[in-house]
């Protein structure tokens, strides 16, 4: 056990895309990041059983962390985001957690892999322990902590409603719906 | 290099750009993206700063030079460097100079052909971009070239992400401009749908996860004097934006 | 400068029920990548994002209030959410770079 008490701080960021495809087949999802400057879009396209076809574009960051102190660095470029749970579903394991932290004034974020889930890209209890530290140690946890849960405690991936921290419509060419154009 | 930049716009939404920028505006913006130059280029602005260090992408600089836009990179965040240009603004209080509007008395008649490869992202932009530099060449009215500018990006837009390919036509009569973009694509299966502020091309499921996109056609239709679309599902779109000369 | 001192100075429209808090200095961007990447707590968030998710953008980040420029409308559904959780949403007619102007004439820096 190191002796060092970690100040964690972002480093390597990259920004990019959430890229999500979806298997005409069996309706899978799959997602990847892509630090392209652009979004990708295209044609289906044939791979083994699947039939892959792009849904969604996601601007987002990926981002690794290092303790100021030490300099361990942990690498986080299996994460693909982070999810604020509605509670949309009253037996979602998330859900049941969110009310009882709420009573500490504990904020759950729910951290998210890259899909589909696989067992060797899981991210493990200490990789969301250090997520969780970098969280607290950027913020006023006097008034109120984050708590970091993974994306394997949500049981039906299509029937979560819980809201992505992601950049959408950064280049949608849909302008707000409010106001007139100037000319 | 040195242009007269008259007003500052600040933001990282590009359809923000396209919609309420005003012409000879300079874009602070973090988004980094080729997309955000051609938006500023399409919205007649004189340049655009990039901010918190990051670097252009994907032949961001290369358009720049080509079409004169100033690009920048700077250090600082938006909230700093809006502060300083604001310091720059109260030392100095210029009155704007006036536009040199140069309206050609002459009959034009001009009908030129682009096309438009789907998912093409390296090359999108191009053909409004070559509409804009040839309106501009004839000499007309910039504020109307801006709006057929912005509408065709918009068209093209739609094209490079929805369609396998396209064809842009760009007619000039001495009345008006008529930009038709043909594609070979998906259809839109309801046009009146998709003509509604908010419609977007995401599933469900996406959507269930906050994300969607539209395909500006509202934009369009505010920029156009005229707008048709038709559009057969698996066969492709045609779309149709007049502009009137005045 | 607290959140509340803020409002009264700049005439500013509360939209949610917050907590008053002291504010540390300004981070301005409408991409969420880049505040989870640079925002400080404590720091007054300028954006014209208002889509659902600037929320818990903000709270990952423990920001003090975010203001809403360029009289972009607010949806029910993101001031709700910051009432439940008691996040200051606050909203301005001015262009994002009009407001910075009058942010920094207060005396705040950036974060």
């Amino acid at each position: 056990m190191s002796e060092c008490q970690h100040q964690w701080e972002m480093t390597n960021i990259r920004f990019g895309f959430v890229v999500f495809e979806k298997c005409s087949h069996c309706n899978g999802i799959r997602t990847f990041f892509s630090a392209s400057g652009h979004p990708m879009v295209g044609d289906e396209y044939v791979e083994g059983e699947h039939t892959w076809r792009c849904m969604e574009n996601a601007q987002s960051l990926q981002f690794d962390l290092q303790c100021k102190q030490c300099g361990q660095l942990e690498k986080f470029d299996d994460v693909m985001g982070f999810l604020y749970c509605t509670e949309c579903l009253d037996d979602c394991k998330v859900a049941i957690l969110q009310k009882k932290y709420a009573e500490k004034k504990t904020w759950v974020i729910v951290a998210f892999g890259f899909l589909p889930r696989r067992k060797d890209t899981e991210l493990s209890p200490r990789r969301l322990k250090i997520l969780e530290d970098y969280f607290n140690q950027r913020r006023d946890t006097s008034r109120s902590t984050i708590a970091v849960l993974s994306f394997d405690l949500i049981d039906d991936f299509s029937r979560c409603k819980g809201e992505f921290i992601h950049d959408v419509g950064m280049l949608s060419l849909e302008p707000p719906k409010e106001r007139k154009p100037l000319f | 290099m040195d242009t007269e930049v008259e007003h500052i716009y600040a933001s990282d939404l590009m359809s923000d750009v396209l919609a309420f920028g005003k012409p000879h505006s300079l874009l602070l913006t973090g988004l980094a993206t080729r997309q955000s130059i051609i938006s500023a280029h399409m919205a007649e602005f004189v340049g655009v700063v990039l901010l918190r260090g990051k670097v252009p992408k994907d032949g961001a600089e290369k358009f720049a030079r080509e079409h004169r836009l100033v690009l920048l990179s700077t250090n600082l965040d938006m909230y700093d460097a809006c502060v300083r240009i604001h310091a720059i603004r109260k030392r100095q209080r210029a009155t704007p100079p006036a536009k040199p509007v140069e309206q050609s008395k002459e009959e034009i008649l001009l009908s030129r052909e682009f096309s438009i490869q789907g998912g093409d992202f390296a090359n999108a932009g191009m053909v409004s971009t070559e509409v804009k530099s040839i309106l501009k060449k004839i000499g007309l009215d910039p504020l109307l070239i801006r709006r057929v500018a912005i509408s065709t990006y918009e068209g093209e837009m739609n094209v490079v992400m929805h369609a396998r390919r396209g064809q842009a036509t760009l007619r000039v009569t001495p009345q008006m401009i008529e930009v038709i973009i043909e594609d070979e694509g998906k259809g839109i299966p309801d046009v009146e749908l998709a003509m509604q502020e908010g419609f977007t091309t995401a599933t469900e499921e996406m959507r269930a996860l906050g994300f969607g996109s539209g395909m500006g056609l509202p934009n369009i239709k505010n920029n156009s004097d005229e707008m048709e679309i038709e559009s057969e599902v698996g066969q492709g779109t045609t779309l149709r934006m007049r502009f009137f000369i005045k | 400068m607290t959140v509340k001192e803020l409002i009264e100075n700049m005439g500013l429209k509360p939209l949610s029920q917050f907590d008053d808090r002291e504010i540390t200095g300004v981070f301005v961007s409408d991409m969420l990548s880049d505040v989870m990447a640079g925002a400080q707590s404590g720091n007054l968030w300028v954006t014209v994002q208002t889509h659902k998710s600037i929320v818990p953008a903000a709270n990952l980040v423990d920001v003090s209030a975010i203001i809403i420029s360029s009289g972009k409308e607010v949806p029910r559904e993101t001031i709700e959410l910051a009432t439940k959780h008691n996040i200051a949403i606050l909203w301005s007619e001015l262009p994002t770079f009009e407001l910075v102007g009058k942010l920094y004439s207060l005396g705040l820096a950036t974060g």
